[in-house]
């Protein structure tokens, strides 16, 4: 099962303050534990919301605001992708990652596979179609 | 440069209700445009937050809390990482995404290895970082 793990912003990460060189460190060492172990699949961090916008679609229109966003509790400052076997795998490297950082919040989502849809939803046809994208995707990910 | 487009839940994500085959097989298109462009790196949806968790450290203590969780507007349903050369071209294909019920979406720029100092970031880290960075794409390239 894939999970997308979300780390919530706080202050500091919405005033763009630069991590220091000491948490850089052991951020390091669990992110090559976490990818040794074989349940990394992405992990990457948000610039502040300041340089981010908004997109709401409403009648055939798309309105665009531009950052920064205020509830800085509703925004994410990170994010990562676990393949796991079960929910609790997924919050035991969450409980890891926030020991590593020192304190923060995380939500944990399970991420929606092919298989989790009905065939009359989703066609056999369909099902090829995306899994033909997603190894595309694959490929063009490992060169970046 | 990397964005992270995140789609924001509504009652009927986090109901669980699934969109339509109609709207399937758009959202289906759409993506196998992005990949043609070469710009997708990643995109998928997410369940409902009844079945997730938050984990909250702090004082040396985490709580585990699961779902669901209420704020629906602070929620999730989705998202995509894309590669494009501009916040504009980003804007370009975000405004071709098919929606038009109302549904909300945040675009956020990916930090990038070059964008930290050396005096944060030093070459040791930074080929520390793109070691288990290659190892993470290996792992994804067989998932």
């Amino acid at each position: 099962m894939r999970f997308l793990g979300l780390l919530r912003a706080d202050a500091d990460s919405e005033a763009g303050a630069p991590p220091s060189k000491e948490l850089i460190e052991r951020m390091g060492t669990f992110m090559e534990e976490v990818a040794k172990a074989g349940v990394l699949l992405a992990a990457d961090g948000l610039h502040p919301s300041s340089k981010g916008l908004r997109v709401k679609y409403s009648g055939g229109k798309a309105t665009v605001t531009d950052g920064p966003f205020t509830e800085s509790k509703e925004l994410v400052a990170s994010y990562a992708v676990y393949e796991v076997k079960s929910l609790d795998e997924a919050v035991h490297w969450t409980t890891r990652f926030l020991e590593v950082l020192g304190e923060g919040e995380c939500e944990i989502r399970p991420i929606f596979e092919a298989s989790d849809l009905s065939p009359d939803l989703f066609s056999p046809e369909e099902a090829a179609r995306e899994e033909a994208w997603r190894e595309e995707m694959a490929k063009k990910a490992s060169q970046a | 440069m990397r964005f992270m487009i995140i789609v924001k839940a509504n009652e009927d994500s986090e109901a669980g209700v699934m969109p339509s085959r109609e709207i399937m097989e758009e959202m289906g298109k759409y993506n196998e445009e992005l990949i043609k462009a070469g710009v997708m790196l990643a995109g998928d949806g997410l369940q409902p937050s009844s079945k997730g968790a938050r984990v909250k450290f702090t004082g040396g203590k985490h709580v585990v809390t699961d779902g669901p969780f209420v704020e629906t507007k602070e929620l999730l349903a989705g998202y995509w990482v894309i590669e494009v050369k501009s916040k504009d071209e980003a804007l370009e294909w975000v405004k071709r995404i098919p929606f038009d019920e109302g549904e909300e979406i945040e675009v956020r720029q990916v930090f990038e290895v070059s964008d930290f100092p050396a005096d944060i970031l030093p070459p040791e880290e930074a080929a520390r970082e793109q070691a288990w960075r290659d190892e993470q794409q290996r792992k994804a390239a067989t998932a």
